[in-house]
């Protein structure tokens, strides 16, 4: 084969390579969502500043869409978590577990809080782990202006 | 075969003579336009390199060489006929139109003062991002036709940029996916192609090419060396439109410009030349994405191609860091490999896909600190025609593709109103680009980080706040373990800006929390370097073009510069965020307002 035979086999090879349709493989697939899912780790505190408060926990791999949203309900009553905070994340279908990590921005300082924690598709299906409900205390220190 | 990446001496002689030819006379035009416009300079000391003008002459030098080895290119393919139908060019067609995208791309005469090309802020040898290290370093964005009207974000790579689809909405996943721009507003919802739309954007973005009508592309084709070209393949005919005398004029004047009094299609054209000229710019964006997904600018011929094929072998710290980007560093989770994710570290799942585009055509908010040095921020007062690029100051917050749903400032308009309730849902959120090719840099500044060896300063995210892969690579490692209640420039005593202190994001809401404390060590961060470097292209074969570069890399000594390590790169150009206000209402009081206030 000589050099210029040589590029074409190469051209032909990348034109099929690009002429193939790459969006169906490389867009994040929806995976089957688990039958039952469980909270293998945490939830706990990750990081508590007077700025900055962040939840973490650990599940089984639930499924389904790639992304997912870390839910967290808390409040100052055990019996009224009226306050929601949610972050996204996103899911890797070969992945045993996934790691929900939730921010909640600017907690009153020296105050106990009281949580639970649970996640969901991006489209609000519940993934059907949810927690006991826990607490935490925010540093007493002054907020950084 | 025609196309080759080796360019002869015939070519490059060619080439020459016509770099020759295209430099003398815009130079000359251009000068003589610009006589009597004073430059627009609202920035305060500092803020504008030094070098700038400087640097600027000389990318339009190689855009001046890339435009003239293409139309050598050009001159050299064989006839080709018309056959079939649909007539197709055949043989040749397929060149024939990647060519005239690339001589499209590098035509500076596509701006009023004939002095910006596309390429001038995309340059091969910099993954088609930005071509001055001194502008990467500073203020991120590149100065437009009108100078200094500056773009308020960095140039996003070109490559692999065509394999994007057209903008959806999954209702099944919730997310959007595809489009083009940090922001996605080149959807893709008229050509059906989101890279053809973005080429439309900067010949009429009033801080870049700056056309103040989009008819005005149609004008200047008429007189443009490869007219025959685009003729040839879009049809005899198509380009004759009957422009009134005022175009020229017209063309000649910055978009913005107050004489327009707001219109966006000043030029009068009866409604039969107006869809003509229309028919024109799409073909315009056509023929540039297929350049752009040509082998010459989208090759998939890295290190990690090889390695696919089984025809490389990774050193183990790219082994490594391989491994890392799938697992513990979570990155395929968003820069899709073809291949799965284990935690363990160790790859179990099947090959996906044999092109791999390290990307999931979706969009994030990694939530990225404001960017002080961004010269938007400054561009507060007119310009000598009346312009004014951002009356919001700092006032200004970069919500990205929640602010392209809401048709907002700084963006552009929405065609789907089914999409505008969930902009609350994506305030922050700006394209998930290909790693491929992050790490490219000329040949003689081997690497894009600070240190020992010459390199070529970069900027990374949206708005270039990060300076260094090391420094993106430890931004996703520790952004949330290193977190302070502070803007850029202002990080505590004891601690190193992007080191150990990460001020607050710009935009808080909608925060992806995949990374921010990953638990990698130092060495692991830099194995995952080593990796993004075997994305680059020009490893299997030649990467057209990439001998272009004549600027000078950047160099600095560690023994004299503490800042001279990749870690703490372009730290010395740091300056302090002044008092934000609040964010402006017509950007965060655009209804559907965020999901919480954004300071």
């Amino acid at each position: 084969m000589n050099t210029l035979q040589f590029k074409v086999a190469i051209g032909i090879t990348i034109i099929g390579l690009l002429s193939s349709n790459p969006m169906r493989a490389q867009v994040s697939p929806t995976t089957p969502k688990a039958p039952s899912g469980r909270i293998i780790q945490g939830p706990g505190i990750e990081t508590s500043k007077p700025f900055l408060t962040i939840i973490r926990w650990t599940t089984d791999n639930p499924g389904g869409s790639p992304e997912h949203y870390g839910v967290v309900h808390y409040g100052g009553d055990p019996k009224n978590l009226r306050e929601i905070a949610k972050s996204p994340i996103r899911l890797n279908p070969d992945h045993a577990s996934t790691v929900f990590r939730v921010r909640l921005d600017n907690l009153k300082p020296g105050t106990t809080y009281y949580y639970t924690v649970g996640s969901m598709e991006a489209n609000g299906a519940d993934d059907g782990t949810t927690s006991a409900v826990q607490k935490f205390t925010t540093s007493s220190e002054a907020r950084t202006p | 075969m025609k196309r080759t990446t080796s360019i002869g001496g015939w070519t490059i002689c060619a080439a020459g003579i016509a770099a020759v030819l295209l430099s003398s006379g815009p130079v000359a035009a251009q000068n003589a336009r610009n006589k009597g416009t004073p430059s627009y300079n609202p920035y305060p000391p500092g803020i504008l390199p030094g070098d700038l003008n400087s640097e600027l002459e000389r990318v339009l030098r190689e855009v001046d060489l890339v435009e003239g080895r293409a139309l050598a290119r050009w001159h050299a393919l064989a006839a080709s006929g018309v056959r079939g139908q649909p007539p197709t060019l055949q043989n040749t067609g397929t060149e024939l139109i990647e060519t005239l995208g690339e001589l499209m791309n590098f035509d500076r005469n596509m701006s009023p003062n004939r002095n910006e090309a596309c390429m001038s802020c995309h340059m091969p040898y910099s993954g088609f991002s930005g071509p001055i290290p001194s502008v990467n370093l500073t203020i991120i964005a590149y100065p437009g036709t009108a100078h200094f009207r500056v773009g308020k974000r960095v140039p996003q790579r070109h490559t692999y940029a065509p394999f994007f689809p057209v903008l959806q909405y999954n209702q099944t996943q919730g997310l959007f996916f595809g489009g083009n721009f940090f922001d996605s507003r080149a959807t893709g919802f008229l050509l059906r192609n989101p890279d053809a739309e973005q080429a439309q954007g900067p010949p009429v973005d009033t801080q870049e090419m700056g056309f103040p009508d989009a008819a005005c592309v149609a004008f200047r084709l008429t007189t443009a060396a490869y007219r025959p070209l685009f003729e040839q393949i879009w049809g005899a005919g198509s380009l004759n439109i009957k422009f009134p005398k005022s175009t020229e004029a017209i063309c000649d004047t910055p978009g913005g410009a107050s004489r327009f009094h707001g219109s966006a299609t000043p030029i009068p054209l009866t409604a039969e030349d107006r869809i003509k000229a229309n028919e024109v710019y799409g073909h315009w964006g056509q023929s540039i994405d297929s350049y752009e997904q040509s082998v010459q600018v989208s090759s998939f011929s890295s290190k990690f191609d090889a390695f696919l094929a089984g025809k490389y072998k990774m050193t183990a710290d790219e082994m490594a860091g391989f491994k890392l980007f799938n697992g513990k560093g979570n990155c395929n989770s968003c820069h899709l490999d073809g291949r799965g994710t284990s935690m363990s570290g160790q790859d179990i799942s099947v090959a996906a896909q044999v092109n791999p585009l390290f990307t999931c055509f979706g969009s994030a908010n990694e939530g990225v600190p404001l960017n002080p040095r961004d010269a938007f921020y400054y561009q507060t007062t007119a310009d000598s025609y009346g312009f004014i690029a951002n009356p919001y100051g700092f006032g200004y917050r970069d919500l990205g593709l929640g602010t392209f749903l809401r048709s907002g400032f700084g963006s552009g308009p929405n065609p789907n109103s089914m999409w505008n309730k969930y902009a609350p849902t994506v305030d922050g959120q700006m394209q998930v680009s290909t790693a491929r090719d992050v790490a490219m840099t000329p040949a003689q500044c081997p690497t894009t980080e600070a240190g020992s060896t010459p390199y070529f300063q970069k900027a990374f995210f949206h708005n270039g706040y990060i300076k260094s892969l090391k420094q993106l690579v430890h931004f996703y490692n520790t952004r949330d373990k290193y977190a302070y209640p502070v803007t850029s420039g202002h990080c505590p005593p004891g601690t190193i800006e992007k080191v150990t202190c990460w001020p607050m994001p710009e935009v808080k809401n909608n925060i992806d929390m995949t990374s921010g404390n990953l638990g990698l060590t130092d060495k692991e961060e830099d194995q995952i370097v080593a990796f993004l470097r075997t994305l680059t292209d020009g490893f299997t074969r030649p990467y057209p073009n990439m001998d272009t570069f004549t600027g000078k890399c950047m160099i600095c000594d560690p023994a004299k510069d503490p800042n001279c390590s990749p870690s703490r790169q372009g730290n010395g150009s740091l300056i302090p965020t002044p008092p934000l206000p609040p964010c402006a209402a017509a950007i965060c009081g655009v209804p559907p307002v965020p999901s919480s206030p954004i300071p």
